[in-house]
């Protein structure tokens, strides 16, 4: 048993992979699906009142998808995350640890095995909508779907680090998980100011969308910010956590 | 003190404006036992947690002579969805990978967990728990052993288990261990430390904790028959500075052991009464206790 293990057996006994598997592959299932029939549903539920619904296309499915599933998704990321990374959040289990080995050696498997479930589930989604698009519609583009994901997934790494540097401020798990939902909902009002937008992580939420409708390239600056504030993050809160009295 | 495994010097621990340990010095010797008495706040697990590594003093040093220390908090809790083996096995693997992992089950048997050893821990009694975190803790032989209340929640057969394995333990192992239960203290601890409101105001071994209390010496005396006669024979020496009867044993206190013993037997002959027994009367260490920290 290594502390590997502990994580995994965390997100697999405690179903919080399939939590995560299960919001993403919903509204991977959702979005194509509503994107195809919902001038269908609207028409029927209408009662005669004319709704203007946007054609069903490729791009609205895999819109759909994001804007759904990352609401939902990013939430019980957070909690899931918090759940593993705010470890001091109980006196006694904290001591079990921190008198056997370093904070580093606790909070490693705790990242890595945190980002890897959320990322592998927000990326098992965004196939599974590629796909039913695919079937159901069009398929949308590929290279824009992949580069976009893998943009997405970045900013899911980013939004797990700074739920660990909150769990190093406070020692609740629903304290850090909604001070992290808090930043990013902040951090996504900041982005509506168009100089600073480039420069910030959650501008590359918005490069899943506009690289599927076939828009350039142009966030070397939200990577750059997102890789280097989450390796802060993660820095600090072992910095943070190492100091810390439990 | 000469080949200290644990060593406190003038640690002092406020959180703002209280005060939970205030210079306290003390030294824990190898291969010793060490009880921590103390009421409620006292400040005892406050010092196993310094000591343990988990909390900074705010003044003076310490140092635990250990590679491996083994920590056994008041109340153990693991994650409920892990085994009672694996929580073992976890515990070895950070401590000692090269302990071979057959000393699990050994360590469970040992605690009296092995028929439970597959079974989820949330499903635990305290008790249980108690063990489970006892088992975590002596995984691997740490050199130190820092055990608060380590049966404070067991039943009167798993405390004897318990104290039977601190026990076994000396020698091998440096324990220190707190307990409010004092009976359990004195059946194993070698030297006793007892805090009062965050001070250390006795270390020393029990036998000197009693001795130096400055109380008197008493004897009891099982006659057949009424115990009056004797009583008022008792308590026409000198010597005698109380007697008490009650059902059929007299107790007979005197300001000097050495006196009372010598005495004793010889007035006793004199008073011409069927006599079943004599024994000394030990003052328990939680009548000391009482007076030190009252």
């Amino acid at each position: 048993m290594s502390l590997w293990r502990l994580e995994y057996l965390r997100l697999v006994r405690t179903y919080r992979v399939w939590i995560l598997l299960g919001i993403f592959g919903f509204f991977a299932v959702l979005g194509p699906a509503t994107a195809k029939w919902l001038p269908e549903i609207v028409e029927r539920l209408g009662g005669g009142v004319e709704v203007a619904v946007p054609p069903a296309s490729p791009e609205l499915a895999m819109a759909q998808y994001l804007g759904n599933a990352l609401q939902i998704g990013l939430l019980a990321i957070a909690f899931v995350a918090a759940s593993s990374l705010a470890f001091d959040a109980n006196v006694e289990m904290a001591t079990f640890l921190r008198t056997r080995t370093t904070v580093a050696k606790i909070l490693e498997p705790r990242y890595v095995i945190n980002m890897v479930a959320a990322v592998a589930s927000f990326l098992i989604g965004s196939a599974l909508a590629f796909v039913l698009s695919a079937l159901l519609i069009d398929a949308p583009r590929i290279g824009g779907t992949v580069i976009g994901s893998l943009l997405v997934a970045l900013y899911i790494c980013f939004a797990v680090s700074v739920t660990g540097l909150f769990a190093s401020l406070v020692r609740s798990v629903p304290g850090t998980a909604l001070l992290t939902i808090g930043a990013l909902i902040v951090l996504s009002i900041v982005g509506l100011i168009p100089a600073i937008r480039p420069w910030l992580p959650s501008d590359l939420v918005g490069g899943y969308d506009a690289l599927i409708n076939g828009g350039d390239f142009v966030y070397w600056r939200a990577i750059a910010s997102a890789a280097l504030l989450s390796v802060g993050a993660i820095a600090f809160s072992v910095y943070r956590m190492q100091r810390r009295e439990v | 003190m000469e080949h200290a495994a644990v060593d406190v010097q003038d640690i002092t621990k406020r959180y703002g404006d209280t005060v939970a340990l205030e210079d306290v010095t003390l030294s824990v010797g190898r291969g010793s036992v060490y009880g921590l008495v103390g009421p409620n706040g006292a400040g005892k697990t406050t010092l196993l947690g310094i000591l343990s590594g988990l909390r900074k003093p705010t003044a003076g040093t310490f140092g635990v002579d250990a590679a491996h220390i083994g920590v056994l908090p008041d109340t153990p809790r693991f994650d409920s969805w892990l085994t009672a083996s694996e929580v073992v096995e976890l515990s070895r693997a950070l401590v000692a990978p090269g302990v071979a992992e057959s000393s699990v089950d050994a360590v469970l048997e040992q605690t009296g967990l092995l028929s439970v050893a597959h079974r989820r821990v949330g499903g635990f009694s305290r008790g249980m728990l108690q063990r489970l975190g006892l088992a975590a803790a002596v995984i691997g032989e740490p050199e130190v052993l820092l055990l608060d209340e380590p049966a404070a929640a067991l039943d009167p057969a798993g405390r004897r288990e318990v104290l039977d394995m601190v026990s076994e333990l000396r020698g091998a192992s440096t324990v220190v261990f707190s307990s409010h239960i004092l009976d359990d203290v004195q059946q194993v601890c070698d030297t006793v430390g007892i805090l009062k409101q965050g001070q250390l105001v006795y270390e020393g071994t029990l036998d000197q904790l009693v001795r130096n209390a400055g109380h008197e010496a008493a004897y009891a005396v099982r006659i057949r028959g009424d115990g009056t006669q004797l009583v008022d024979v008792l308590k026409s020496y000198g010597w005698v500075s109380r007697v008490s009867l009650e059902s059929e044993v007299v107790t007979v206190s005197a300001a000097s052991g050495a006196v009372l013993e010598r005495e004793l037997v010889r007035c006793l002959a004199r008073a011409d009464v069927p006599i079943v027994s004599v024994r000394p009367v030990e003052r328990s260490l939680e009548d000391v206790f009482l007076e030190v920290t009252q």
